[in-house]
């Protein structure tokens, strides 16, 4: 290398630069039809049939289900809305479903909506049984007596109207993709109904939608043509983008963050209650939290404003109960402890705990605030001569120690939930309901009263769902009493858009999900 | 000290003070640091993301802890990190190397073909594949680092009794029948081990450096531990409105190693001098 | 026919070298305290799908059984699949790839490019200012961690002064909305075959930020390696007999000096590539860079081993391969090499 390539070479770097930014310049120009997001995880299956993670941001503006689910708000209940279905009837014993089908509706392929799409999409999403395809495990069997008519048959009574509403799994697709496999999907086809169709997928980096002709539902004015969700695991480059206008639409920015964007006229900061809890499960059968005077003083003990402030700038709030604000069932009143260290001592004492107990709090590695949870309550357990060591874990991980053996498993479990489909069974099921071998229920509680609460309700959601929610209630004061778990704060849903976007309305029942074709610029 | 200069130099000097200061940081931690409790791990959230000032002279994390006292604690975690480093690779890659260095033969053949496969990964990636796979841990970043450490030490050894071997008071003892333990832990290891420990010395700025990288990664010491790489990485999301999160520790860590880097320098200097001026 | 001898000693050592590292990374891999199966099934699996999982993956196979397998993979390029996303790694390497070989390749040449023209000046002045600043800048090079530097960076150059992009390959502008048809991966060639001189010029300005990061170590070593043998060399007789000749300092250094001083230029090549290379998985994040350090970061999260396996055995079959073609480079140049 001498000294003349050098200067070459500066001068070609210098003359590339300049082309850039006139490219840039000239390009700007064209990208307001195009909504960007940058999503800070990557999409890996696209397959409808198995998809259970945050793929489901892409496919659900290319899918859609029967029924949507509408949460509550401070002026109206939570309701189910036609979507694929404009309507549907239950029978009196809860057990026979049938669902009138939207006529005209196309998938992308051209072909119609019919039963017959419906009977396959669901049949191929269960015989697969991958991703959250257990939503449809009551389902016995399928009937397509007319072209727009489908009737489920289902071997217990289940609310199917808010199955077929889940974020996962419930999704309708074209009759020419039932044979196809994972791959297909994985490469980039699609086979919808939405608004969208996926056009390119690069794995790791983005995927690109476009807008089908004739779609079915309503368009507004101004509406986007393109859709990019560009994968942005980092913050700082998300925040900037959207700062910058490269990105119309992010989330999980640092709360310590938020203030400051929302001081900027460019963007709107959207906070909404979110289904996310977080909670630590007790492990009752391991000494001594096997006791109930212990579990409750580490709840007195657990500092849950500071770890709102902390980890939440205050956006979090408290969690009343597994089952969060805004989901049928949910217990605006529920017993729920305050910090006292004083109460939490006496406790203690009474039990005969003396100082020197270590307890052993398990985390997920990818959840920073577990760990800003874990360091306060660690900071005030020391006072009490509690040492909590803290151990975070990749998930599987965690997951696998906890489903071993209770005994020699951890004492404290960490962690979020969200519902496939909107019901507090979900949660109660799940967590605390008695299970042989443990699967989510990894504080290992067991109360032949609260399972049959929980039984009983979910009998009755799909027909009596003011008499369900009145037993989930009770269960979920029955757990609180027993301390069976400590309820840290319900999460926020924070989603920060670019202030000319119209039309947005957060949904929590999709977490991080934008129906992209509702919105415009 | 004018001596010290004059072998050093006045950067090697002044870089030999800066280790020094910064091992005085880690032996009395709890009485240098502003807030003994908040180094070791006490949040106080009341002074959350606090600019630089008069009570935080370098700000405060996201759980409202001076960075100062927190890097003053995390000294301790960097400095036995780099030595436990150095010194396990040590323990492992001496003895390898004087038993290939000193029998030759197969077992020469056989310990530094071994050795050779640990020097084909580049050194990080085996050290995060390493780290990966025992999960994070103080502990356990150690020997992800050593792992990839200890070849080098082999091979410095090995290089050292081939020039040893050949010797004459070598060869005197063998014939004399004095025993291969004997010949080795008295002739072999002493003069081997001098050259070998001062290197091991200077190394541990790099270890640490690579430790760092590995905290960056999340794959170092659990928290509420302090730890620079770890805070970097923790203060990267506020990263550049709350810079001195980041800023703080990364310096720190560019200071001390550094520090380790113009040492390192002066002393080869030093000898490259001497053999330039005997020849 | 020594040199021949050395090539082919090299050459089998290399290969030897590389099954010991596979049996190795599988070695470590059998210590990974995480569920596969669980991890492969999906977020929240059933115990049915986890169990399927298991047999679909042959997890119960006798170890020797699955190293096999795992050799087996390796050995084809096949590479098995992704625990976390259940695709093919292989395809996954495929995008991945040339976007961290590119950046390897553009911060190498960087680094040759300011490391030894600084080695030559500062040769050319020992002793005086300019050397010790370089000296100096070299040292601080070597000790500076490259996350750290990449902040500072992006702040400085993305942020303050606004004239380079701040991360990612391509402008969004491009990649989206006329993108690059993908022959060889690398942008910048693919840019020159589509005749875009626009995207070429933009993935130029994407690649200096994460290349001058990852260049600043090797560019260090580079300057120190080039000035001390640059100053040896300028002390023997056919230079001092050219400057009795009366020839222009300049050109004794770069026309004389410098070819001579091409020893350390191929060290710092395989010194360089192998920085850029493991440097990847700290900076491709920050830079949001689509590359094999930012696959091998997730996958790491999520300890989804056969990635962090796969990754491994590549970037360390690429830097065995360089090593050894450096090294044959290096005795063709000079054959005393070969013979000790």
């Amino acid at each position: 290398m001498n000294r003349r390539n050098f200067l070459k070479a500066a001068a070609l770097t210098a003359l590339a630069t300049a082309a850039a930014s006139r490219w840039n310049f000239a390009m700007a120009e064209g990208t307001s039809s195009i909504f960007t997001l940058a999503y800070p995880t990557s999409f890996p299956e696209l397959d409808p049939a198995t998809s259970f993670s945050n793929d489901g941001a892409v496919l659900a503006n290319v899918y859609e289900g029967l029924t949507r689910y509408i949460p509550a708000t401070d002026s109206a209940e939570a309701r189910i809305e036609p979507l694929l279905a404009t309507s549907w009837e239950v029978s009196a014993d809860g057990k026979t479903w049938t669902f009138t089908l939207r006529d005209g509706v196309k998938f992308h392929d051209g072909s119609p909506l019919t039963s017959q799409a419906v009977k396959g999409s669901i049949e191929r999403t269960k015989k697969i049984g991958g991703g959250a395809s257990f939503i449809w495990g009551p389902v016995s069997s399928i009937e397509t007596p007319e072209p727009l008519k489908v009737v489920f048959v289902l071997s217990e009574p289940q609310p199917l109207d808010l199955i077929a509403s889940a974020g996962f799994a419930a999704w309708i697709y074209a009759p020419s993709s039932h044979g196809k496999e994972a791959s297909w999907f994985n490469t980039g086809n699609d086979a919808g109904t939405g608004a969208f169709k996926i056009s390119r997928y690069e794995p790791g980096q983005r995927a690109v939608l476009d807008r089908v002709e004739g779609y079915w539902g309503k368009v507004p004015d101004g509406a986007f043509q393109t859709i990019s969700f560009e994968i942005v695991e980092d913050a700082t480059l998300a925040q900037n983008m959207i700062e910058s206008g490269q990105a119309d639409w992010t989330y999980s920015l640092p709360y310590e963050n938020l203030e400051a964007l929302k001081s900027n006229p460019d963007l709107n900061v959207v906070v909404n209650p979110s289904f996310e809890t977080l909670f630590g499960l007790y492990n009752v059968k391991r000494a001594p939290l096997d006791k109930v005077k212990v579990r409750q003083a580490l709840s007195l003990a657990f500092p849950y404003d500071d770890v709102i402030a902390a980890g939440t700038s205050g956006f979090g709030t408290r969690a009343k109960g597994v089952v969060p604000a805004g989901i049928w069932g949910h217990d605006a009143n529920a017993p729920i402890p305050k910090t006292d260290l004083e109460a939490a001592k006496a406790l203690l004492a009474e039990e005969g705990i003396e100082p020197g107990l270590e307890l052993v709090m398990t985390y997920s590695t990818s959840q920073a605030i577990e760990a800003v949870a874990g360091e306060l309550w660690k900071a005030n357990l020391e006072t009490l001569g509690i040492t909590l060591k803290l151990q975070p874990m990749a998930w599987e991980a965690q997951w696998q120690l906890g489903k071993s053996n209770p005994e020699a498993a951890q004492d404290i479990f960490v962690m979020f939930w969200w519902p496939t489909f909107v019901t507090p069974y979900d949660y109660l099921f799940n967590l605390f309901r008695s299970e042989e071998k443990p699967n989510f229920n990894l504080g290992y509680y067991s109360n032949p009263e609260v399972d049959a609460k929980i039984d009983e309700a979910a009998k009755l959601s799909g027909t009596d769902r003011a008499k369900a929610e009145a037993l989930f209630i009770e269960a979920q004061r029955r757990i609180i009493e027993d301390a069976a778990a400590i309820f840290m704060l319900d999460q926020p849903n924070v989603h920060i858009i670019r202030a000319d976007i119209k039309g947005y309305a957060d949904n929590p029942a999709y977490g991080h999900i934008t129906f992209v074709n509702e919105l415009s610029r | 000290m004018k001596k010290l200069i004059q072998r050093l130099g006045w950067p090697g000097t002044l870089a030999l003070f800066i280790v020094l200061f910064f091992v005085l940081l880690a032996a009395l931690a709890p009485w240098i640091a502003p807030y003994p409790l908040q180094g070791a791990g006490g949040p106080n959230v009341v002074a959350k993301l606090s600019p630089p000032s008069a009570d935080y002279w370098l700000g405060t994390d996201h759980l409202g802890r001076d960075i100062l006292s927190r890097i003053v604690y995390g000294t301790r975690v960097s400095l036995t990190n780099g030595i436990l480093i150095v010194a396990f690779s040590l323990l492992i890659g001496l003895p390898i190397g004087l038993a290939a260095g000193y029998f030759g033969g197969w077992i020469d053949e056989a310990l530094m073909r071994g050795t050779d496969v640990f020097l084909a990964f580049p050194a990080l990636l085996l050290a995060v594949l390493m780290a990966a796979a025992l999960g994070p841990g103080f502990l356990n970043s150690v020997i992800a680092v050593a792992v990839t450490w200890w070849p080098w030490y082999a091979r410095l050894a090995r290089a050292e009794v081939l020039v040893l071997r050949g010797q004459p008071y070598v060869e005197a003892a063998q014939l004399a029948g004095v025993s291969h333990w004997r010949i080795i832990l008295r002739h072999i290891l002493p003069a081997t081990g001098r050259p070998l420990t001062v290197q091991a010395a200077l190394d541990v700025g790099p270890a640490l450096l690579t430790a760092a990288a590995l905290s960056f990664l999340g794959l170092g010491v659990l928290p509420p531990t302090a730890d620079w790489g770890q805070m970097v990485d923790a203060g990267r999301k506020f990263f550049p409105a709350r810079w001195w999160y980041s800023a703080m520790p990364g310096l720190t860590i560019f200071v001390i190693a550094l520090a380790f880097s113009v040492l390192g320098d002066a002393l080869r200097d030093r000898k490259g001098g001497t053999a330039r001026a005997s020849a | 026919m020594e040199l021949l001898r050395y090539i082919l000693r090299r050459t089998f050592l290399s290969a030897f070298v590389l099954v010991g590292v596979t049996f190795l990374v599988f070695v470590v891999a059998q210590v990974v305290p995480s569920d596969p199966a669980a991890l492969y099934a999906g977020p929240r699996p059933t115990a049915e799908q986890i169990e399927k999982a298991r047999q679909e993956l042959n997890l119960d196979a006798p170890l020797p059984a699955r190293f096999a397998t795992f050799a087996g993979a390796m050995a084809s390029a096949d590479f098995g699949i992704s625990y976390k996303s259940r695709r093919l790694i292989a395809d996954d390497l495929r995008a991945y790839l040339p976007a961290t070989l590119e950046l390897a390749i553009f911060s190498t040449g960087l680094a040759l490019l300011i490391g030894i023209p600084l080695g030559v000046i500062a040769a050319a002045r020992q002793g005086g200012w300019t050397d010790r600043a370089c000296s100096f800048g070299s040292i601080a090079a070597v000790a500076m961690p490259t996350f750290f530097l990449a902040m500072i960076l992006q702040l400085i150059f993305a942020q303050w002064l606004g004239i380079l992009p701040l991360s990612g390959r391509l402008s969004r502008e491009i990649a989206i909305a006329a993108p690059l048809p993908m022959v060889t991966g690398f942008n910048l060639i693919d840019a020159l075959i589509a005749g875009r001189l626009d995207a070429f010029g933009d993935a130029l300005t994407h690649l200096i930020l994460p290349a001058l990061t990852l260049a600043s170590y090797p560019a260090g070593v580079a300057m120190r390696l080039t000035r001390s043998a640059i100053i040896e060399i300028l002390e023997r007789r056919h230079i001092l007999a050219a400057r009795a000749l009366g020839l222009s300092e300049p050109r004794i250094l770069f026309g004389h000096a410098l070819p001579n001083a091409m020893g350390p230029a191929l060290t710092v090549i395989g010194l360089s590539f192998a920085y850029a290379l493991t440097g990847a998985v700290l900076i491709e994040i920050i830079f949001a860079w689509p590359g094999l350090g930012r696959y091998v970061s997730e996958a790491i999260l999520a300890k989804d081993f056969p990635v962090i396996a796969a990754v491994t055995m590549v970037v360390t079959i690429c830097y065995v391969v360089m090593n050894l073609l450096i090294d044959i480079t290096q005795a063709l140049v000079d054959p005393r090499v070969a013979l000790s």
